[in-house]
């Protein structure tokens, strides 16, 4: 009874309509005349998109940005909450604006970005000029590799302050008298991380990577959709950000829900890892 | 010695790691107190040279940005609200009544808080669109509660069940029934956990856009998100406007992170990653 009503909104809102977009997967969908009319297709709309080069592409994109920005998130995540878990005046300060790039709004940051990276006012020009890494200001987001990098720069600037976050919180279960004897025993600060801090991490390490996957290969379509528009050309073009065009700017909606199912596999691999992972520890922990 | 040279650079990387976390924020401030007429000088000024609050009133008084607020935060508490009815209920069953299944209910929830919007849209558009409800807020507020009730019954579950149970006892033995337990014993005592699941949905609802996008993108129902994203001129694009818009669509987030760090980092890491 006091699960009832939870139950009922989740089937309706969200495991129904996944099986939906499943069955949808296998029509030629059509809006006339107010309505949608379904054509049964079969497989058509799966062969059209394993042939189709663009799609090809965004797969190839979403995996590349999700490979690259979720190692250096780990890294640099990494660093930042070492730094934070160090005994120094401020450091609640520093976990406090952590929070604050994670909070942002996608949308918001992706606007900033796109004014940051702007080819003729840009301040990433102007600092990097002033710097002398280049000569003269550069269209960041008119050249194929140079969008994927500066959207890359973006999306770590707002997610591996919270990677950090995690790592922290993994940081802190790790008793300080287990550094100490090491470094008492002669263990250079690099060993104590290497052998002692680095091992005990592990979990942690991998739950943030496997779950940062996972947003980051299906939900990765804010950010293209406002600072570049998936583009030049289809370089910057997500498998959501293809998935949603083909639905709501081609009216191709068969193709579109085709694949989102795809990218819906995928993730459902990794969180099926994923739960694998976390559910044995909390679950025994929580039984009665 | 060499303590005072390693507290320096320790200090040094913090005030590093700052300053590269904040530079764009400041960024954003500045562009919106400049006015249009210098937001596109070169080399830019590091403070804007004619600082202006013209952006705002722009923003707020002619163009659209009132509207996107207060759609904003009817669609965001209403969500709120709703999620922590229904969720606080479904996270006591779990936490207490032995249900058959139990566990492999709290496992496919927590499979569920990983789901991707993306997989529900078309079904969704299609059933609102039936329903004569794209461009309303309950259009929103609907897939909003649904989506966020995974991690909040999962949060909710795990602080109800550090509540020792003999004060539900107590009041079941003075003839309380369940809901009257959940009402006056056990929620009071999970202020925390409410707060913190409270804090954690009304930033996603707040921030979402893919939803908001499809479901709502009339321009009198957008919410800041898509009021931020689909605003453009013809020829330039009006940064300062949509950075005043931003600052005010930003500002609750940062005054919600700074109130309640605490709280929001014990939810997340309990919600995302428990260890």
């Amino acid at each position: 009874m006091l699960f009832l009503p939870a139950a009922l909104i989740l089937t309706v809102g969200a495991v129904l309509p996944t099986l939906v977009t499943i069955g949808q997967s296998l029509f030629v969908v059509t809006l006339t005349g107010g309505h949608f009319a379904y054509r049964w297709d079969g497989l058509q709309n799966y062969l059209q998109l394993l042939g189709s080069g663009e799609f090809q592409q965004a797969v190839g994109f979403t995996m590349l940005f999700t490979t690259v920005t979720v190692a250096a998130e780990l890294l640099v995540g990494m660093g930042m909450a070492l730094a934070a878990n160090m005994a120094i005046p401020g450091k609640n300060v520093l976990r406090t604006t952590m929070l604050v790039p994670w909070a942002l709004i996608t949308v918001v940051s992706a606007q900033l970005w796109r004014y940051i990276y702007d080819g003729t006012y840009g301040v990433a020009n102007a600092v990097l000029v002033g710097l002398h890494v280049i000569a003269q200001p550069v269209t960041w987001l008119s050249d194929d590799n140079l969008a994927i990098g500066a959207m890359m720069v973006a999306d770590i600037w707002k997610t591996a302050p919270f990677v950090a976050l995690l790592l922290l919180a993994g940081l802190q279960t790790i008793p300080g008298e287990l550094n100490e004897a090491a470094s008492i025993d002669g263990a250079s600060p690099w060993q104590v991380f290497r052998f002692v801090t680095l091992p005990l991490l592990r979990p942690s390490v991998l739950l943030a990577a496997l779950y940062r996957t996972i947003q980051a290969f299906v939900g990765l379509f804010d950010l293209p959709f406002v600072l570049t528009g998936g583009g030049p050309g289809y370089a910057t073009q997500s498998v959501a950000i293809y998935s949603w065009k083909r639905m709501f700017q081609d009216l191709l909606f068969g193709q579109g829900a085709a694949a989102s199912v795809v990218a819906f596999a995928v993730t459902l691999v990794l969180a099926i890892v994923y739960i694998r992972m976390i559910s044995p520890r909390t679950v025994s922990a929580e039984s009665p | 010695m060499r303590r005072a040279a390693s507290r320096a650079w320790r200090a040094a990387l913090l005030l590093g790691i700052l300053v590269v976390l904040l530079a764009p924020l400041y960024w954003m401030v500045a562009a919106s107190l400049t006015p249009p007429v210098d937001i596109a000088d070169w080399p830019p000024h590091w403070f804007p040279a004619t600082p202006t609050l013209s952006n705002y009133r722009d923003a707020f008084a002619t163009q659209g940005f009132a509207g996107y607020l207060r759609n904003s935060l009817i669609v965001s508490t209403a969500s709120t609200a709703l999620t922590l009815l229904v969720g606080s209920p479904a996270a006591y069953a779990l936490a207490r009544l032995r249900l058959p299944g139990r566990q492999v209910l709290l496992i496919g929830i927590l499979g569920l808080t990983m789901f991707p919007s993306l997989a529900v849209l078309l079904p969704l558009f299609s059933m609102l669109r039936a329903l004569g409800w794209l461009n309303t807020y309950q259009a929103l507020v609907f897939p909003y509660t649904a989506f966020n009730l995974p991690l909040t019954i999962w949060i909710l579950t795990t602080f109800f069940q550090e509540i020792p149970r003999e004060l539900e006892e107590a009041a079941e033995v003075d003839g309380a029934g369940v809901m009257t337990v959940l009402g006056r014993v056990v929620l009071p005592l999970a202020g925390p956990g409410l707060a913190s699941a409270a804090i954690l949905v009304f930033i996603a609802c707040w921030t979402e856009f893919l939803f908001a996008l499809t479901f709502n993108s009339s321009d009198t129902m957008r919410t800041l998100p898509v009021g931020i994203a689909l605003f453009g001129g013809q020829f330039v694009v009006p940064w300062g406007t949509i950075f005043a818009g931003s600052v005010i669509a930003v500002l609750p987030l940062v005054v919600l992170v700074v109130l309640f760090q605490r709280l929001m980092i014990t939810g997340l890491t309990r919600g995302a990653v428990k260890g």
